[in-house]
Formats: C-alpha cells, structure tokens, sequence
C-alpha cells in the first residue's frame, strides 16, 4: 500500500467536496474567545462567516471528515471528549462561534490540537464547524450527581 | 515404600532443597539491600522487591502518613521516586518537573527543582495522557525523559542540567514516557507512539554525554532491527528479515510498536529486555502478516544493540494488547530443573514463564479472563485463537472480547516479586470489549487508529483485583477484587508485606503470603503510580507513593477532571462512579510505622 498516495487521495476527496466555493485560504485573524477587554474595547478582527450556515449536507459531509481527518480519534466518536476536550459540552476553551471553531481548525491551538489549514481547503473546515455546530448540547451539564 | 510415597519423598527434598536456595539467595539480597531505590524497578531484574523488613505483617496496621507534598501538576503520576543519598527524586507528568527532597531536614524541603522547557505539543500527540514512568540514577546524574522527545541528565547535588538530547521526533507522533535505564555506561530508551504509526525503536545514549550511541528499530529491515543472522537466534522462528517479510507491502515504516514499558537487564548473559507496543493501525486488515517485532519481548546486546533473541507473544495483534510491560528477572526450578527465566504479564492475558537466554517458552497460563485464545502451544509458541474474536474493518463489530485494552494487566502498573514467597504480585483489570474496526487514513502528525472499543464490565461485579501468581505452577495464589480496575504498580518487602494502591485513591499494605489486607488509608487521588521503600536517614523503614490518577482514566473516565470549565463529560457508562471517589491531583505520599 502507497500511504502517500492514499492521503493525496484523501485529501483529493476532501477538496473536490470543497467545490467552488473552497476559495483561497484565509488566514486567521486575532481571536475573540473569552476574553477581557483592555478598556473595554474588543480590537477589530476580520470576520469570518461560515458560507454553509445550518445546511444537512454540510453537516453530514462535516461528520464524515471528522471521522476521516482523525478528529474523533482524539475528540472521541461523536466529539464527546477523549484525549482532546468534549466538543458537545456547550463549553469552548477558544469560543465556540463559527468564526473561532474555524480558527481552532485552522491554525490549531496550543497543547496538540494540530493545524489543519495546511491540508484542508477552506470549505472542507466550514463543513466541519458546520457539523460540530449542530451538535446538541445535553441539558444539566454543570452537575454531576449521585443521588 | 510404595510409588507414591517415593514421589512424596522426592517431592519434600525438592521442597526443602529449593527452600534451601530460596534462603541462600534471600540471605544475599539483605546483605546487598542498601535501602535505597536507584532503578526505575528497584533492581536490573525489574523485581521491585527490597529486603527491608522493619514493617511487618504483624505490625503493618500501625503505619501512619508522615509526610505529604502536592506535586503541582495534575496530569497520571505513573512511575515511583528514587531515593539515592538521602534525597528523594519525583519527576512529574508534563511539564516534567524534577523535585530533589532533602529527607535529612525535617519537613523535607527541597534542595532544588528543575523545570525543563518542554514543547506544549506534546500533550495532545500522548496517546493516554501526558504522563511519565520516572527517572534513573547513576554516577551522580538523575536521568529521565521529557514528553516531547527528550532525554535529560541532571547533576544529583546541584540540579544542573548536564545534557540534554533529543531522542524523537514529536512532528511524526513520538513522544516519550518510558523510565530509561541504566546499564553500565549506557542509558536505554524508547519512544511512546503506537497510536501514531511511528516506526519504533530504543536506543542506547552515552551517559557521560548523551550521544546517541545506537538505534536498533522494532520493525523493518534486519540492518536497522540489528539482527545479524549469525548472532539472532529467535527460538521459534528462522530465516532473515522477519521484521520486514512479517508485513504487507511497505506497513512496516508504520508499524508503530513502541516502547513505552520498562526495560531490564541480566548481567551474567550481558542482555537487556523489553516488551513492544502495539502494531498500527488498530485496523489489522491494513497490516497483514505476523506484524513482527509488535507485542513481542526483545532481548539486545547493550553494547552494540544487537537483537540476539525475540519472541512474539500476539502475532498479527488485532486488539492492542501492548507487551510493553516489564520482564521480571528470576532463577525458577521448573519440572527439577533450575532455568534463568523472565515473567511476563501481558495485556493479552497470559503470564508468561520464559528460558531468559533462549526465548522458549515454559509457561503460560492466563492470569485474568481470557477467550481471544484457547492458550498458547508450546511447540510453536504460537496462541491458539478463537476465531470468532478476531477483529477488522470486515468483520464489523466483534463483541466480547476479554481482556479489553487495557489489558489483563497494564504495562503502566508493575508488578513485583518478593523471593521469600517465590510469588509475583500484579494488578489486574476485568473488562472485555467491543471491537468496531475502521479504515485508518494516515495523516503525520495525528492519530493512527480506526477502531471504536467500547468496554463493559467482566464477570464477578469487580472491576479489578490485585493477585499473587506462581510462575512455576501458571496458577493465581490469592486474590483481593477491588470494585475499580487495579492500575498501581505494587513493591515487595523483606517483612513479607506487599503495597499497592487503587484507582479510587486507596493505598494498601497486605500480607504477602495469604492475601490478608492489613493497612488503608485514602491518599486523596486515585493511585497509577508504583510504590517504593527505603531507609530513612533515621534508619526507619519508608514507603512512598504517589496519589494522581490520569493515564487511560483521564481518557475514557473523562469526569475524573475539575481543571477545565470548557471540558465536562458525563461519567464512563462501565464505571458511572469513581469520580465520586477522585479527582485529578499529584501528591507525594510518605508511610512509616507510627
């Protein structure tokens, strides 16, 4: 088995299914998150809009790359946590809107979460923050209890 | 006198001859005990057995903590502390931190602590959390590794870095978490990253410099395995480049099989020992072929790393039974005949008696539940496999399959030896699992799996017990079941007293010879280290551990965590409740008679 060949393959794959609407890549801006602002003042970032909104294929074909790009072999199946945090807890540590979880994919953050820009065109990672986004968030997750 | 009595007699004068050379070779062991713990294991035979003997079974129920101290980190403290020179040595989980514990003060203030600068990377290419499995000391230096790929020496006294080396590379999924060793003048090493496709591999490091001195791979062609036909004679198998021929196609510059367990050596034969990871992917379908050097025991030359035998304990693994546990160095009369043997617990279930020089194997029985394999033919050394338990992205999801991942026991929690008993002491898990294997699709520098395993409860209502094994006879002894998957490693003493610890933060003393507890006391967090004994600088009898549960339970019990408000996970669906017993947090824990 050539493995070269079968991640260009892939990676093929994952492009012809950006389509037209892959563009160029964009690079990240500063992130918003959660943070605090000197002043009070948040400074400007590009916005980033995510062209597939809400869209079901967008939200299946974001699952399947989950699965194929290795995410839930880190995340855990279906993103509920495993070596890497929960992604379906309704918590972010880098915020959880699209243009952060983009940014998050994108340039990768610290402590393993790798860069994926670099193998993924644009629509490829919208697909995926399209999935993640629709994922519901269970009730009660603050407590944990035992009786 | 008729025929049975004879063989009665004949029995009782091997009993007696043996317990003969039990006492001589235990008389030797106390005059070389020095109270110390230099060796990640205590010894180059990996026994983990000290001859101390202040603490008793008789007097065990009056031990008292004297000391605490919070390591600051909350990763899985795997591993043990040293204690050389009156000065207690902990390594952390990432970062990695080295504390030096002055044990002449009261309070045990530090003499210094050294903080290495180590790449945050790491944390997320480490299959099973960030941990680490120690250091060791020789010639004034304290040796050990960093997660992102490096080997450091520090100076004993002064905590100055003397050399710093790196042995991986992190970009392709190597990280380290293994204890080195010491031999001679060389400092043995291997990465962790089996879940990563690396090619596996140890090397041998100059312990004046930390030159790499040499690189002898798990996999691929007999010139980077270092298997010279004329000096590589594994006992079951013949022929040339087996590392290469044993795998489809080019799989093997992804076989994975690292090193991540413990490594021991046996001067007189001038051999080191270690156990091999897991192959890559989880999918076996994607790597056909025995898959050798995978899940298998090597024994080197440390000179020039030469692989003068091998044994494959899971040939074409399909369910990451790593081998990475320690080869436990022994001298058994087995059938009448004293042989030189390892004891091997591995993941897959068996326990494994093994000729040390030759690699035949003379023993093996399974030491947990076990259905994979009906047993292992001596002939071939080979398992014999239950078909319908064999796994791949074909056969969809093969249920109940036992032991599970992690293992009839995990290679993070060693077991000990005590030659008084003659018994091996080991920690055991009772889960089986369901396998679902997928296509892995390989991409650097992020995991190489495709498998879903979910786990469920094995037979009995106990999720682990902790065992006293014969490796003679291949038969359990006693038992104490503990409600959680037993993951310490444990330490056997000359006061036949052996201490283990729980994953719900429970430390242990019991009677080494009947199984009896004799001593509890909850330790704050959930116990994977392995505990150690030495002498005080007041002559008394100590025993450490650390607290800090983590490893594969800061995985797959998610909720064991409180560090981070963006990361909350229901409970493990097999174990809805530890995280009402523990949480993460590292602490060094101190024992000793009241």
């Amino acid at each position: 088995m050539d493995l070269r060949a079968e991640l260009a393959a892939l990676v093929l794959v994952v492009a012809a299914c950006g389509g037209s609407d892959s563009g160029a890549s964009t690079p990240p801006a500063s992130d918003a998150g959660n943070r605090v602002f000197a002043g009070g003042v948040a400074p400007p970032t590009e916005h980033l809009e995510n062209p597939f909104d809400s869209d079901t294929d967008a939200v299946l074909e974001g699952e399947r790359l989950f699965g194929g790009m290795n995410c839930a072999e880190c995340h855990g199946g279906g993103g509920v946590g495993f070596v890497g945090p929960s992604l379906v807890d309704g918590r972010w540590r880098y915020g959880g809107g699209d243009g952060e979880l983009f940014r998050s994919i994108y340039a990768g953050r610290p402590r393993g979460m790798p860069a994926y820009g670099g193998i993924l065109p644009d629509a490829a990672i919208w697909r995926i923050v399209t999935y993640l986004r629709s994922q519901p968030v269970p009730e009660n997750v603050p407590t944990e209890s035992w009786r | 006198m008729n025929p049975e009595h004879r063989l009665r007699s004949a029995a009782s004068i091997g009993f007696v001859l043996s317990v003969i050379l039990v006492v001589g070779a235990e008389a030797q062991q106390a005059a070389r005990e020095d109270g110390q713990w230099t060796m990640p294991a205590k010894d180059y035979a990996a026994t983990r057995y000290s001859a101390l003997r202040e603490i008793t079974a008789a007097n065990a129920a009056q031990l008292r903590p004297v000391w605490t101290f919070s390591t600051g980190v909350l990763g899985g403290h795997e591993g043990q502390p040293l204690v050389v020179n009156n000065t207690m040595y902990v390594v952390t989980p990432y970062p990695n931190v080295l504390y030096a514990f002055d044990l002449t003060e009261e309070g045990y203030p530090l003499h210094w602590k050294y903080r290495p600068d180590v790449n945050p990377s790491a944390v997320g290419m480490a299959c099973c959390d960030a941990v680490n499995r120690g250091a060791a000391y020789a010639d004034g230096k304290v040796v050990y590794n960093l997660l992102d790929g490096h080997t450091v020496a520090v100076d004993a006294i002064t905590g100055r870095e003397l050399w710093k080396t790196k042995i991986a590379e992190l970009s392709i999924g190597e990280t380290v978490t293994m204890a080195p060793l010491i031999i001679g003048d060389r400092v043995i090493v291997g990465p962790s990253g089996g879940e990563f496709g690396i090619q596996g591999w140890v090397k041998a490091l100059d312990l004046e410099t930390g030159r790499i001195l040499w690189t002898g791979y798990n996999a691929g062609p007999d010139s980077q395995v270092l298997a010279n036909p004329d000096t590589f004679k594994p006992f079951y198998d013949e022929g040339t480049e087996l590392g290469l021929t044993s795998w489809a196609g080019d799989t093997w510059k992804l076989a994975g099989v690292p090193v991540w367990g413990w490594i021991s050596y046996d001067p007189d034969l001038d051999l080191l020992y270690y156990g091999t990871g897991n192959p890559a992917p989880y999918n076996p379908e994607q790597r056909l072929g025995d898959n050798k050097w995978a899940t298998s025991v090597m024994a080197r030359r440390p000179a020039d790393g030469a692989l003068v035998w091998a044994y494959q304990f899971t040939p074409h693994e399909n369910w990451d039974y790593d081998s990475n546990a320690e080869m436990i160095l022994v001298d058994l009369t087995i059938e009448g005949t004293r042989r030189r043997v390892l004891v091997h617990f591995d993941k897959n279930g068996f326990a494994y008696t093994i000729d040390r020089a030759t690699g035949e194997v003379l023993v093996a029985e399974p030491f947990v539940d076990v259905n994979w394999a009906r047993g292992i033919d001596l002939a071939t050394g080979r398992p014999q496999l239950d078909s319908t338990k064999l796994t791949g992205a074909s056969r969809g999801n093969v249920e109940n399959i036992c032991p599970s991942l992690e293992g009839g026991t995990s290679p993070a929690s060693p077991a000990s030896y005590s030659p008084r008993t003659g018994l091996f002491y080991v920690s055991t898990n009772n889960f089986c699992m369901s396998w679902e294997a997928t296509q892995a699709a390989y991409i650097v520098g992020t995991p190489y799996i495709g498998a879903s395993i979910p786990y469920t409860p094995g037979d009995g209502g106990h999720l682990g017990a902790f065992i006293a094994w014969d490796a003679v006879r291949g038969r359990k002894v006693w038992e104490i079941r503990e409600k959680y998957p037993v993951w310490s490693g444990s330490v056997a003493t000359g006061g036949d007293v052996v201490f283990y610890g729980t994953l719900d933060g429970w430390f242990r003393a019991a009677d080494a010879r009947s199984g009896e507890l004799l001593y509890s006391f909850k330790i704050g967090s959930g116990v994977v280290g392995a505990p150690i004994t030495y002498t005080g600088p007041d002559g008394k009898q100590y025993v450490a551990v650390y607290a800090g549960i983590g490893g594969d339970w800061f995985l797959v019990a998610g909720d064991v965590r409180s560090d981070d408000p963006a990361d909350v996970r229901p409970p493990a669906d097999f174990m809805p409740d530890l995280a009402r017993h523990t949480s993460q947090g590292g602490i060094v824990w101190i024992f000793a008679l009241n």
